[in-house]
């Protein structure tokens, strides 16, 4: 923008300048295109859910939620770091931490809860303001397909959550890592890793699906982190009813999204499930993974149905 | 307000170039065989309510596609080239809908950086849009807290931030009161103008139209009843309407049987042009003569002129 300065010559002092006007200057530099179009999004949405660029309280969830997921993880580290001072004072703090400490797997069920408010909330936070404000009709008449639309907003739910499903696992292979707990030799390394960041997508991947779905039916993000948390708490509730006191097959478990996503992370850890009931056969990993397929592309579809309907203009 | 030469848009070529446009909703037909040009500077989209002006414009769009007929926006085709269209075009709706905790700068420089800009350009443009179009103090208020005036001029920033070659502006005074409304269709009359990025304003306000616009596409139950620029369309003589002193019936028996079209209502007659004539000064001598023939008496005398009004009320009937 050019802009033109009145100085007055009897006074020469700076502060007596000032813009009065800025002028408009047209643009020929690069543009970024549909895919720059699409990070813009991505950034802009993460920088919402965490309440950047946002009065306080709306920076006061996303804080609690990562003190709940971070918090037990760095307390495990801290019991690693307490052994060892206690082993160099001769007590058997290894042995007594070995007994204590989660494996990567199970360390999924101490911040479960984060995990659930996070999915809970962020998917309608990134999805139902922008029905409920007119935000989706201004992205679309950007250079954004409904497709690139929905990938980058995605995109961005998918990097939330994986916030504090890859962020806390990392966490705690750093601690055991340099207090002696952690993986031994290359070959160890790389396939810890490798399966953290599955288990942590695994995780992240199919809850962000579901609650996109719910959160792609209605613009009330109430009612949106209602009925995810209804689907996540409530069904695994009526299904394990079903399975002990009904003796349904315990196939119907495939059903309760709570379990589901751990149920994988255990096989990916070739670790046993700990959600077996006594006497209950355990599910071949194959089955669980063909429910969370099927889970992830029912999502997927009412989410591709639901954003077919929707009108921007008429 | 200083401004470098238009240097994108092609004065010649239409900007919008649509024909035959027809889009249905279900058995609802919005658009029937609408042929639209839109040329560079101001041109208004005239119409009732339901007309299909925001139809239009999402087909402008490339937000959904014509059953029949084709579009061509800035040279190109929105429905296979939509993204490229709307890269290029600046896009204000009619909805005040609009985030309401995000500050007005936010709101202005992310849409700009979808449209394209990079980062630091968008936030440089975002402000000075916000700046130009009286925000420059507000800038940093969460849209929530603005009147319904800032908001419509927080949608004409954000329409412009990305130095758009076109900008459609759906309904941009709905909500205004008077000095606002002047304040708005200044604000576009310079857009038009003096930035060189074409314009067009879809209203059902008329005189909006009248006072903004350099041309105007008048749409009636789906298709374009008329298009072209306002001083043509508007401001013509196309006969005389004559007041006498007594009863014109014989006047009037008189004219038809020349050749004129002539109608009257009580002591006033309206005359029309004889088939294939266009001199109006001889129309009017012809008129002067036949009232003397006649023996009556002229009260008044004048051009019968056609305003725009009259063009859009003719075509709503």
């Amino acid at each position: 923008m050019s802009a033109e300065l009145s100085v007055d010559p009897a006074a020469p002092q700076a502060p007596s300048a000032r813009i009065l006007e800025r002028g408009y200057r047209r643009y020929d530099g690069p543009r970024r295109g549909a895919s720059g179009a699409a990070r813009s999004v991505i950034r802009h949405t993460v920088q919402r859910c965490l309440g950047l660029h946002r009065p306080a309280r709306a920076k006061v969830f996303p804080i609690l939620t990562l003190l709940l997921a971070y918090v037990p993880t760095v307390i495990y580290v801290g019991i690693t770091v307490l052994g060892n001072r206690l082993q160099r004072q001769g007590v058997p703090g290894r042995e007594m931490v070995n007994q204590f400490i989660p494996t990567y797997a199970s360390n999924y069920l101490q911040v479960v809860l984060a995990i659930l408010l996070f999915a809970a909330f962020v998917a309608p936070e990134v999805l139902c303001p922008d029905r409920r404000t007119g935000m989706l009709g201004l992205y679309l008449s950007a250079p954004l397909t409904r497709t690139r639309y929905l990938v980058a907003k995605a995109a961005a739910v998918l990097a939330m959550v994986s916030i504090v499903t890859v962020g806390p696992p990392v966490i705690l292979l750093v601690g055991y890592a340099t207090q002696g707990f952690g993986p031994d030799g290359l070959a160890d390394w790389v396939g810890t890793i490798v399966r953290i960041l599955g288990a942590g997508l695994a995780v992240s991947v199919l809850y962000s699906a579901v609650s996109l779905a719910i959160s792609s039916i209605t613009s009330r993000k109430a009612a949106a982190s209602a009925a995810f948390l209804a689907l996540i708490i409530g069904l695994p509730s009526l299904l394990t009813f079903l399975v002990v006191a009904g003796g349904y097959s315990t196939t119907l478990r495939l059903g309760d999204l709570f379990t589901l996503p751990y149920e994988a992370v255990f096989r990916i850890f070739e670790e046993p499930s700990p959600f077996l009931v006594a006497g209950e056969e355990e599910l071949s990993a194959a089955t669980v993974w063909a429910a969370y397929a099927a889970w992830l592309a029912a999502s997927v579809g009412v989410i591709a149905v639901s954003y077919r309907r929707v009108q921007v203009t008429r | 307000m200083s401004a470098s030469p238009p240097t994108t848009t092609n004065a010649v070529a239409p900007v919008v170039r649509a024909r035959g446009l027809v889009k249905r909703y279900g058995s609802t037909s919005v658009l029937d065989g609408a042929d639209v040009t839109v040329l560079a500077g101001v041109t208004g989209l005239l119409g009732a309510n339901g007309a299909g002006k925001t139809t239009l414009l999402g087909l402008l769009l490339g937000l959904h596609r014509a059953q029949e007929g084709s579009i061509e926006v800035l040279g190109l085709d929105p429905s296979t080239a939509g993204s490229e269209v709307r890269a290029r075009v600046g896009y204000a709706p009619e909805h005040h809908l609009l985030p309401p905790d995000v500050p007005a700068d936010d709101f202005v420089r992310h849409l700009a950086e979808v449209h394209g800009l990079p980062s630091s350009e968008a936030t440089s443009r975002a402000s000075d849009a916000l700046w130009w179009v009286g925000l420059g103090e507000e800038r940093f208020r969460p849209l929530g807290t603005m009147s319904t005036g800032q908001r419509q001029r927080v949608k004409l920033a954000m329409a412009i931030a990305h130095d758009p070659d076109l900008v459609l502006l759906d309904e941009p005074t709905d909500g205004l009161d008077p000095t606002q409304r002047e304040t708005m269709l200044e604000l576009i009359r310079s857009v038009g103008h003096e930035f060189g990025i074409s314009v067009l304003l879809s209203s059902h306000l008329l005189d909006e139209v009248e006072r903004t616009c350099d041309r105007v596409v008048i749409l009636d139950g789906g298709k374009v009843v008329a298009d072209g620029p306002i001083k043509e369309l508007s401001g013509t003589a196309r006969g005389v309407r004559l007041e006498v002193d007594e009863d014109p019936t014989p006047l009037v028996a008189a004219l038809v049987a020349g050749g004129y079209p002539a109608e009257s209502d009580g002591l006033r007659v309206t005359i029309g042009q004889a088939e294939g004539a266009d001199d109006h000064d001889a129309l009017l001598r012809v008129v002067r003569d036949h009232v003397a023939d006649a023996g009556l008496g002229i009260r008044r005398l004048e051009p019968q002129v056609v305003t725009l009004e009259d063009i859009f009320l003719g075509v709503g009937q």
